[in-house]
């Protein structure tokens, strides 16, 4: 006999329910785990991974002997979130004291309608740690690489400077940019529930390559002699500006180049760009009687003249087209020599004239004149150098004295390394090699020759001559005692900007050579633009020359040959 | 048998629990040592940029002339020599140089003047 079970029926109402609610779960995960799949597993991606990009830090300069120039490091920049600040007001007035920016406009910041607002971009790290103490709601930072150049102003127009978003926008940091920036990544992150960086994905993954090093042709050492020789001289000589450039005759490598005035590319908001343009190769002036050593080379070259050739000075004034030229000391007869050694406007006049036009001109687009050098830096200027076809009755004679011609300290200075090394013209260069960020070599630069526009005999001739100059000549104040030097003055008037024509207040007193003159180890180039009082080459510039090189021999190891007595201690 | 199974069938679960409970705890640690690693190398770079700084020739002449009382060589004043390997050491006359500086003689015997400094 069987009992009848009461709750029968309710347990299969509960039975029935219970699988129903595992039904509705099993459903449920169905639609979840197949139907909605694909979208639910992109949203969880979302949330839990985080897309950056990361940016290899920029490659460092450094001089010849490997002193940084210009590095990078990382800084904080300090961001507001308007929308989460209560107290935009208050909150100004505490960054305000920080970063010592006026609160009034980082208020008017914090009250935008945005959602990010940057209220300081790469601040001193000091400035950001009390940020963090001060622990402002709605006020965060982040760390953003800054360029830094701990030389201050050494070297500031060859260097160049890089903008706030770390691109290059002079001077070598613009012409090496592609090299310098560091390379971009996207990196995905994975975040837990409080948005920590769990792990990142996958654990091979490379951080991006910093930016490639340079490595400079520059010396500090000899760049900060240079640079404060030729501030002093400006500053003496109550100049507008300056230019000095020191290279290697043999090779072309650039060991130093100074522009005075000089700035701090460490501080470049509210600097003109005519104070950090490069003026030694972007402006051309009118060389004066420096020019008269190239038109010599060629009249050297062509057998025109000798160093013993008689010319007659007129003493000291002639007429050429209906205009006069003068020369400041007055002479009979002299030799080709004494032409350059005095610096005689008449017998350069007619040096070149006995030359010809299409010979001078030749020669003086050989020597790189009226072309640019293709030195690896930007905004190089070509300089001026008219055809024949333009040149007037004068021109000739003109263009042998150094006007309706222009040219740059840079040119200049490379036409002089050609004579210094036995005639060959080279390239000039800045950068000796690139390196990646391991240390590797990417690319080297060496000594390249662009052509030859004298003989070695001719340069050496030439050499000679330019010694006389220093010896017994305009250019006495350049000589370095136990080395000899060759070089040559100039003294340029500039076009006055009032009247169009020749200033006879406005000058350019300009030095060109190279020591020791037997076996060249500088060539210097040295221009003081608008002097006053003194205005002659011989009297602002060969100074400088001289001071230049006096210690830049002793730091190069390069020892006089002249007769040493020693005292010898006896005890 | 079944339970046998079983265990190992656990015991695998709890094996690959616990792997990918230490693989996010490495996680954290790999990062916290990122930060560290951030921190030091600001570090470095700052340090870097003030060593730069301080070493730059003109902070130097101006130390070397304010602070040492220093001053550049005048002309002649530096004199440089070559070493003569060829040249024999003297021999040392002890009675004759006994208040001569150890070696001064040896560096006069082996060195030739060869130029003088501008």
């Amino acid at each position: 006999m069987t009992t009848k079970d009461p709750y029968r029926g309710r347990r299969i109402v509960a039975a029935f329910l219970l699988m129903m609610g595992f039904v509705l779960v099993l459903f449920r995960l169905f639609s979840l785990q197949v139907l909605q799949a694909e979208e639910l597993t992109a949203r969880a991606d979302r949330q839990h991974r985080k897309t950056v990009t990361v940016e290899g830090g920029r490659g460092g300069i450094y001089d010849r002997q490997g002193n940084p120039l210009a590095i990078n490091m990382d800084v904080p920049s300090v961001f507001g979130v308007p929308a989460s600040l209560e107290n935009p007001s208050g909150v100004a007035r505490d960054l305000a004291r920080v970063l010592h920016i006026r609160a009034d406009e980082i208020e008017k910041k914090l009250k935008q309608e945005r959602s990010f607002v940057w209220i300081a971009r790469k601040v001193d790290p000091e400035q950001g740690r009390s940020l963090e103490r001060l622990s402002l709601d709605g006020i965060g930072t982040v760390l953003e690489g800054r360029r830094f150049y701990p030389k201050g102003p050494l070297l500031a127009h060859v260097l160049g400077f890089a903008g706030m978003d770390g691109q290059g926008l002079e001077g070598i940091e613009r012409r090496y940019e592609s090299y310098l920036r560091g390379e971009k990544q996207l990196v995905v992150l994975q975040r837990d529930a409080l948005g920590r960086t769990v792990f990142p994905k996958g654990l091979n993954e490379q951080a991006p390559a910093a930016g490639h090093t340079i490595m400079l042709t520059i010396d500090e050492v000899i760049q900060y002699i240079t640079e404060k020789e030729l501030d002093e001289a400006v500053a003496a000589s109550k100049a507008k500006g300056g230019i000095a450039i020191v290279m290697e005759p043999r090779t072309g490598a650039i060991l130093a180049l100074a522009i005075s005035p000089k700035f701090d590319p460490n501080i470049v908001k509210g600097i003109s760009a005519d104070r950090w343009r490069n003026r030694a190769l972007t402006d051309a002036y009118e060389p004066g009687s420096t020019m008269k050593v190239f038109i010599a080379a060629a009249a050297l070259e062509e057998k025109v003249m000798e160093p013993g050739t008689m010319v007659y000075a007129e003493n000291g004034r002639m007429t050429v087209a209906n205009t006069v030229i003068h020369d400041h000391e007055k002479s009979g007869w002299i030799t080709f020599a004494q032409v350059i050694q005095k610096s005689s406007n008449i017998g350069a006049a007619k040096t070149a004239m006995a030359l010809g036009e299409e010979r001078a001109y030749r020669y003086l687009r050989a020597f790189g004149f009226g072309e640019r050098t293709e030195i690896d830096l930007p905004g190089e200027a070509a300089g001026l150098v008219k055809e024949p076809r333009d040149w007037g009755r004068r021109s000739l004679a003109s263009i042998a004295i150094g006007q309706e011609i222009g040219v740059t300290a840079l040119q200049l200075v490379t036409a002089a390394s050609a004579v210094a090394n036995g005639g060959w013209l080279m390239k000039p260069y800045v950068v000796s090699d690139i390196r990646s960020s391991q240390g590797q070599v990417v690319a080297q630069f060496g000594p390249q020759v662009r052509r030859r526009p004298i003989s070695a005999e001719t340069a050496r001739t030439l050499t000679g001559i330019m010694e006389g100059v220093v010896t017994n000549g305009t250019g006495s104040r350049a000589a370095v005692s136990g080395f000899r030097v060759a070089g040559k003055t100039g003294t340029a008037q500039k076009i006055d900007p009032q009247t169009g024509a020749y200033s006879s207040t406005l000058f350019v007193g300009s030095f060109t050579g190279f020591v020791p003159a037997e076996d060249p180890r500088l060539a210097i180039v040295v221009i003081v633009d608008e002097p006053h009082a003194e205005a002659w080459g011989g009297v602002v510039a060969a100074p400088v020359f001289r001071k230049i090189a006096e210690q830049a021999l002793p730091y190069l190891g390069v020892s006089s040959r002249a007769p040493v007595r020693l005292a010898m201690a006896s005890y | 048998m079944k339970a046998v199974a079983v265990i190992v069938g656990v015991a695998l679960l709890l094996l690959y629990v616990w792997e990918r409970n230490e693989i996010v705890r490495a996680g954290y640690h790999i990062e916290r040592l990122k930060e560290k690693k951030v921190v030091l190398q600001r570090e470095r770079d700052g340090l870097r940029v003030k060593v730069s700084a301080l070493t730059a020739p003109e902070r130097i002449a101006r130390a070397a002339s304010e602070k040492l009382e220093m001053m550049p060589p005048r002309p002649g004043q530096v004199v440089l020599v070559r070493a003569r390997p060829d040249i024999p050491v003297q021999a040392e006359d002890k009675d004759k140089d006994k208040d001569r500086p150890a070696g001064a003689e040896l560096r006069l015997a082996k060195y030739d003047a060869v130029g003088k400094m501008p």
